[in-house]
């Protein structure tokens, strides 16, 4: 079915998609050696939790998730750690690729909290893109009705092929992990939105879902097979084309009842789920010109780019870049001595015949071909201006925060201004303009986070020294008991306002998170913390509480009959 | 950051791109060619010669402004817009006229219009208009004044040099364009009995005809070619046939009909050449067609009760002083945004 919903603009650039979609999934050779980031996932990074010279095997944790919105780290190959930095964790390989899995476990039994953990501890972020982490946005249920899951297979980027190649090849395996994150989250229908330029792939989900047991696929599932044309994989765009729901500027899909996953984030959390196996591994696509034999490529996550595209047959002479993504919203590396993440769905070395610097900027004339292709139904061309003169007033009057980045407008732009890159570094120095202004702010809420820690450590003295004084004393004295009324109501009160307010706590962060991923999340974290250490505090505060009512109760006991 | 550019890639779907600007104002030259042979050819070589002159005069000029800016001259020439400039300025103008003439269109259109206010892309004004309505205001005799048709004695290229009006124009009535014969008719005439007199020269109705249909043949191109967008002219011609309609209908005997409007004049011209100059044009695509609207109305209103025989240029000049006010109310609201914003300004 395709759909008759659609949103503004959008360009057809060449999809160059046969280099790497002809070709079938392969191995890559495991590396003799990874680099596992810190950070290859939004919010903060993970902390090492393994020493220089730990053994370690393919899947054993490395690095724990720091605060609320960060994953954890396992290692992708068995071996011996060797480097922990502040940045990245080096492992040598043994060679022997042993593995170390967590049990598997039955979905369609499991406890929804079993599955959230479960998704934790293994590391699932999106493989999509953005990185965030999927047992946080699972947990999107507790705030918000969600009534279908749609599965972002339209991969429109030119070149990558990933999501295609994860279809055809697991077809059955997505379905699964859809129906999984359709079960977490309660969503009534899933919807699979997908190019037609995959026919492979698309022909693969046909047969699936013809011969799919009841069973396995309790929940229907749409195919829903949309006309090619660039971003129609950006998660608003596809939403809008696929339900004809508009996310809300500055929302989230959650809002108006929808959860986006990528094919390959599903796998992931089938492999977690299914057969205990972390993320240790993605499909990346190796395409371009300079390298001999382009396709997709299982590879482990810490892999050197350099050893991957060499073995791909990298062909230096011919190299101009190696862009990581796609060639409208990817990033030119500028190393090749960079691992492999989470993130890395593509690798395009790029000759210079095909990918050629963009030709000199010649002033804006205001043609409005830019306002033509957007997809949000901005106006590039005033931004333009507005960025230029840094009125930021101005550009947030023409919501330059709605602005996805797709680059359309630079795409189409005939005096070859780099509208994109301009409107990137707008919004960086407007994030960093809102940090400053609320510095006194933030410093408010360190010392609140200070306070609250002092306050939960005092909480936790009291409560081990109550705790001794009572064993102290076998029968508690009757003056001391009576004299103190014990407030426990209040206490239970206060209990319930700090839950709430780590819950209230978490929604923001969880939000704010999802919105704009390059967001400084710091402050919230804080905030976050301090809420913990009050709950905590209260928490300690309340059994403490009913411990002396217990002591005190049967010595009331004995007086009153 | 966006790697790939439509420029060094083909389109998948095989659709147009826009050009590149460079190759943008190349093309609205090349657009030019028919209405300017279609004129040379009713009206002589002068209108090569303006041509010629105004644009060399253009690129000079520009040069000469680029160097006192100490800006780079080559790369910014390159551009082609102040050839451009001086094409249209050149085929607007009387053929033949005096050199001086074009000189000051051109100073004002180059110097004023353009550079002072920070080159291309920073012209609030339509540079070629700004030149001709200078030069129209200040020298009525010269402008209004168009040799008849295949009548241009090869004097008038002398006359031209010598800076001296073509004495062929000097012919009283004889040398005037049929919207100025119209509107100084006078009003004891109706408009059947007026053309009934045969009031112009041989051939000057239908060799105006032939120049528009030329006009409009180099804009098709432009709009196959995606250079322009239909917005503009089509909002344009569209008011201009409404209201040329309405008058019409409301007393045939003294407005002119749709089709004289039409087809006589800088209507074509302007709406495909003039109109849609993208630098002083409205941005988003309500505001184009809203300042299209506006410039076919004041284009009818100028014609009909104001003291000028045609308006394009005053009418361009006035909606390029309500583009900023367009491009503030007529911003598209953005995918996402709830419809109740769609009245605030940003």
């Amino acid at each position: 079915m395709s759909s008759a919903y659609d949103f503004p603009g959008g360009i057809h650039p060449p999809e160059r998609k046969q280099r790497s979609n002809q070709v079938a999934l392969m191995e890559a050779p495991l590396p003799s050696r990874v680099v596992l980031l810190l950070q290859q996932h939004s919010g903060q990074p993970a902390t090492p939790c393994v020493a220089p010279g730990d053994r370690v095997k393919v899947g054993s944790l490395v690095a724990k998730r720091e605060g609320m919105i960060s994953s954890d780290l396992h290692a992708t190959i068995s071996g011996t750690v060797g480097e922990v930095s502040a940045t990245q964790i080096v492992i040598e390989s043994d060679g022997k690729d042993e593995w170390q899995r967590l049990p598997s476990l039955d979905w369609q039994q499991a406890d929804p909290a079993a599955l959230l953990a479960r998704l934790n501890e293994s590391g699932i972020v999106g493989l999509g893109g953005a990185g965030f982490p999927t047992h946080i946005k699972a947990r999107v249920v507790e705030r918000h009705a969600i009534h279908t899951l749609v599965v972002n297979a339209a991969e429109c980027e030119p070149y990558i092929t990933a999501d295609d190649l994860t279809l055809r090849h697991y077809t059955n395996e997505v379905l699964e992990g859809a129906q999984i994150i359709a079960k977490l989250c309660g969503a009534q229908q899933i919807v699979i939105g997908i190019e037609d330029n995959k026919p492979e792939a698309i022909q693969a989900l046909e047969r699936a879902l013809q011969h799919a047991l009841p069973d396995s696929q309790p929940l229907a599932v749409e195919l829903m097979v949309i006309p090619t044309r660039y971003p129609s994989g950006g998660e608003r765009q596809l939403i809008k084309k696929l339900l004809d729901l508009n996310v809300p500027s500055g929302g989230l899909p959650a809002d108006v009842g929808v959860l986006c996953h990528n094919p390959g984030t599903l796998l992931a959390i089938l492999h977690a789920v299914r057969d205990g196996q972390p993320l240790v591994s993605r499909i990346v696509t190796l395409t371009g010109e300079a390298i001999a034999q382009p396709g997709n490529r299982w590879v482990r996550l810490g892999t050197s780019v350099k050893e991957l595209l060499e073995h791909a047959g990298l062909k230096p002479s011919e190299l101009n870049q190696v862009i990581q993504g796609g060639p409208m919203m990817g990033t030119p590396l500028l190393t090749l001595d960079t691992p492999v993440t989470k993130l890395t769905n593509c690798l395009i070395a790029a000759t210079i015949d095909e990918l050629p610097p963009p030709p000199a900027e010649s002033p804006c004339i205001r043609c409005g071909e830019c306002e033509s292709v957007c997809p949000v139904a901005l106006l590039p061309q005033q931004l333009h201006w507005y960025a230029r003169v840094k009125d930021d007033a101005k550009l947030e009057r023409y919501h330059l925060f709605d602005c996805i980045e797709c680059g359309a407008c630079s795409y189409v732009c005939p005096s070859h201004i780099p509208l994109v890159v301009d409107y990137h570094e707008a919004k960086s120095r407007i994030r960093l303009q809102r940090i400053e202004a609320a510095k006194a702010e933030y410093a408010k809420h360190r010392f609140e986070f200070r306070q609250a820690r002092l306050a939960r450590e005092e909480a936790e003295k009291q409560a081990r020294k109550e705790a001794r004084k009572s064993q102290q004393r076998r029968t508690p004295t009757n003056a001391a008991a009576s004299s103190e009324k014990i407030d426990l109501r209040g206490l239970r009160i206060a209990h319930a306002a700090a839950k709430a307010s780590v819950k209230k706590a978490e929604k923001t962060l969880a939000r704010v998170a999802q919105e704009d991923p390059k967001q400084s999340l710091d402050d919230l974290e804080m905030q976050l913390a301090t809420a913990q250490e009050n709950l905590k505090a209260a928490e300690s505060q309340l059994a403490q509480a009913k411990e002396q009512q217990a002591a005190t109760a049967p010595s009331q006991n004995e007086d009153s009959p | 950051m966006s790697m790939m550019h439509a420029s060094g890639v083909n389109d998948a779907a095989g659709a147009a791109v826009v050009p590149p600007t460079v190759s943008l104002m190349r093309w609205v030259l090349v657009a030019t060619l028919p209405g300017i042979a279609t004129m040379s050819y009713f009206f002589g070589l002068g209108v090569i010669s303006n041509v010629l002159l105004a644009a060399a005069l253009g690129v000079a000029l520009e040069a000469a402004v680029l160097r006192l800016r100490k800006r780079p001259i080559r790369k910014t020439l390159d551009d082609s817009s102040a050839l451009l400039t001086g094409v249209l300025l050149g085929v607007s103008l009387p053929p033949a006229s005096p050199w001086w003439l074009i000189g000051v269109g051109m100073i004002a259109a180059i110097v004023v219009g353009k550079q002072l206010y920070g080159g291309l892309g920073h012209n609030p004004f339509n540079p070629a208009m700004v030149g001709y309505a200078l030069l129209l205001v200040s020298f009525p005799t010269y402008m209004t004044l168009w040799a008849p048709p295949q009548e241009l004695i090869s004097s008038g290229l002398w006359a031209q040099i010598t800076g001296t009006m073509p004495t062929a124009q000097l012919d009283s009535l004889s040398g005037a364009t049929p919207l100025d014969a119209f509107k100084h008719k006078g009003e004891a005439i109706l408009a059947s009995e007026f053309w009934a007199t045969n009031p112009l020269p041989d051939g000057t109705l239908s060799a105006w005809r032939w120049v528009a249909l030329a006009w409009l043949a180099g804009g098709g191109l432009l709009l196959v070619k995606r250079v322009i967008s239909w917005h503009i002219p089509v909002a344009m011609l569209g008011s201009v046939l409404i209201l040329a309609t309405l008058f019409y209908l409301s007393d045939p005997s003294h407005f002119a009909s749709p089709i004289f409007h039409l087809l006589t004049g800088a209507t074509l011209f302007g709406a495909l050449f003039i109109a849609t100059d993208p630098v002083s044009a409205a941005t988003s695509r309500r505001g184009k067609l809203i300042y299209g609207a506006g410039i076919g109305a004041l284009v009818i209103i100028i014609r009909t009760f104001g003291g000028y025989p045609d308006a394009v240029a005053f009418a361009v000049l006035l909606m390029n002083l309500c583009v900023p006010l367009l491009d503030l109310y007529s911003v598209p609201r953005p995918t996402g945004h709830p419809k109740s914003t769609r009245g605030e300004q940003p």
